[in-house]
């Protein structure tokens, strides 16, 4: 019964956490518009922002709620579990089985498509380290597929259209998404479901296209490079087919459409990038050693809290 | 002996060897050819029946049309080689679509963030891009001129 319980309250606070962060993060996002970064860094934030819930709630029930009732709470008791633990630990039970599904659901859709596209593709020489096929099935123009081995997969037509600059500059901008992992946080954002969270992933994957974009390209002609192999490509899937993932795209305060980026790269110029400011990553280490520097000093009262809060919510 | 069949009325775009992709590239590059005159110039060096089989699989495949000419068979391409590629990519992502939500699957694609663009406004960023290419060569001529004045 007190492992039952126990098990039950940790689910309960993870699943409160998990809602209140989700909730506050869905309404508050969009101040990262006023934000003037490299869109690497806007990407890096939007990422942090949607995996924070997730990654806090679960911090907290490990580090405050498991040891609190193991330390503060008596075995004796004869306290039953709670209607209300019970309920939100089944809840959080079902959130975790969701996750769990949606992410095995897409990485097995993924596997039956890529395994179709992969069918007789041969080897494509670009000089990079990075595997790259050449597709003769029906592919999209330019797919990265994989996330412990990236693959590039070129199609037969992409090949044609392209230019050899064009086709070079588009395969940066793919590498470029190999080096942020990006498949591997899409699939990430799978495992923590929460409404309202899609137009955050969505300008999260708009920040994510520009900031392959500024990866890829590195002077004027590249960016025109690029511009043109987006145009021609754009050509290969015509609107029927383009009207759900504009859907799924459009939303966000990084606007994505085909227009959009070429006219932001033809508009590239070396001064204005080194004026959108890269956020170092290691700026995240201050802010995280204080919080566990804090949580180290004041463990014992927040255990105390977090048992209090437990025994208000048995009850 | 025109076949009513459209191929992207299809589930898909068919798969093409590489022999029917040589057979297909010579129709498009002739217009329109029988077996012998696909032989006559000695740029195919298969036996007149596996020609005369690929041309048959390609027509059965939907992408030739045929009218009788003699005892032999005039083909003739029903599709450009654009509309073929078009075809193929839109096969490709139809596939991704009927998958479901596609920015579910763990994939990233150039042209992923598609609005719903027509023709006429990639014909005209197409023109922007060639402008700014012209302006760039222009630019880099006159950067190299004074060099080049300097030199003399």
């Amino acid at each position: 019964m007190f492992a039952l319980r126990g098990i039950a309250v940790s689910l309960t606070f993870f699943v409160l956490v998990y809602c209140c962060l989700s909730a506050l993060v869905v309404i508050s996002w969009r101040w990262l518009r006023w934000l003037h970064a490299a869109e690497q860094s806007v990407a890096d934030l939007l990422f942090l922002l949607r995996v924070l819930p997730l990654f806090a709630s679960i911090v907290f029930t490990v580090a405050f709620v498991v040891p609190s009732f193991q330390i503060l709470e008596p075995r004796s008791a004869n306290e039953g579990t709670g209607t209300l633990p019970l309920t939100l630990g089944l809840a959080a039970l079902s959130l975790i089985a969701l996750g769990s599904w949606r992410v095995v659901a897409a990485q097995r859709r993924t596997a039956r498509i890529v395994a179709l596209w992969l069918e007789g593709a041969t080897p494509f020489e670009t000089g990079s380290d990075t595997v790259t096929l050449r597709s003769h099935r029906l592919t999209p123009p330019l797919t990265l597929v994989g996330m412990r081995k990236p693959r590039v997969l070129v199609s037969d037509s992409t090949v044609e259209l392209l230019t050899a600059n064009e086709l070079s500059i588009a395969l940066r901008h793919e590498l470029a998404h190999i080096r942020s992992y990006d498949n591997l946080k899409k699939l990430v954002f799978r495992f923590a479901p929460f409404p309202g969270m899609a137009s955050l992933e969505s300008a999260w994957s708009q920040a994510a296209e520009l900031a392959a974009d500024d990866a890829a390209v590195s002077n004027a002609n590249n960016a025109v490079d690029l511009a043109s192999a987006l145009v021609k490509l754009s050509r290969l899937i015509p609107a029927k087919a383009a009207v759900e993932p504009a859907a799924v795209c459009t939303v966000g305060f990084v606007t994505g459409t085909i227009s959009a980026r070429v006219a932001r790269l033809l508009a590239w110029d070396e001064a204005g990038r080194s004026r959108e400011p890269l956020i170092p990553r290691w700026l995240a280490i201050p802010p995280v050693a204080i919080a566990i520097f804090c949580s180290f000093l004041a463990y014992g009262p927040v255990l105390n809290i977090t048992h209090e809060v437990t025994e208000w919510l048995v009850r | 002996m025109t076949r009513p069949l459209s191929i992207f009325g299809s589930n898909s775009t068919p798969q093409l060897g590489p022999f029917e992709q040589q057979v297909l590239q010579e129709l498009w590059s002739r217009g329109s050819a029988t077996v012998r005159e696909m032989l006559a110039d000695g740029k195919m060096y298969q036996a007149y029946t596996t020609v005369m089989t690929t041309l048959d699989r390609l027509y059965k495949k939907g992408l030739l049309d045929r009218t009788a000419e003699g005892r032999a068979f005039r083909y003739t391409p029903r599709l450009t080689s654009e509309e073929l590629q078009r075809g193929a990519a839109l096969d490709g992502i139809r596939q991704l679509l009927e998958s479901g939500n596609t920015s579910a699957l763990p994939l990233s694609y150039l042209v992923e963030a598609l609005s719903t663009h027509d023709a006429q406004l990639l014909d005209q960023l197409q023109l922007l891009i060639e402008q700014k290419r012209r302006e760039l060569q222009a630019n880099e001529a006159n950067m190299s001129a004074p060099k080049v004045k300097e030199l003399h």
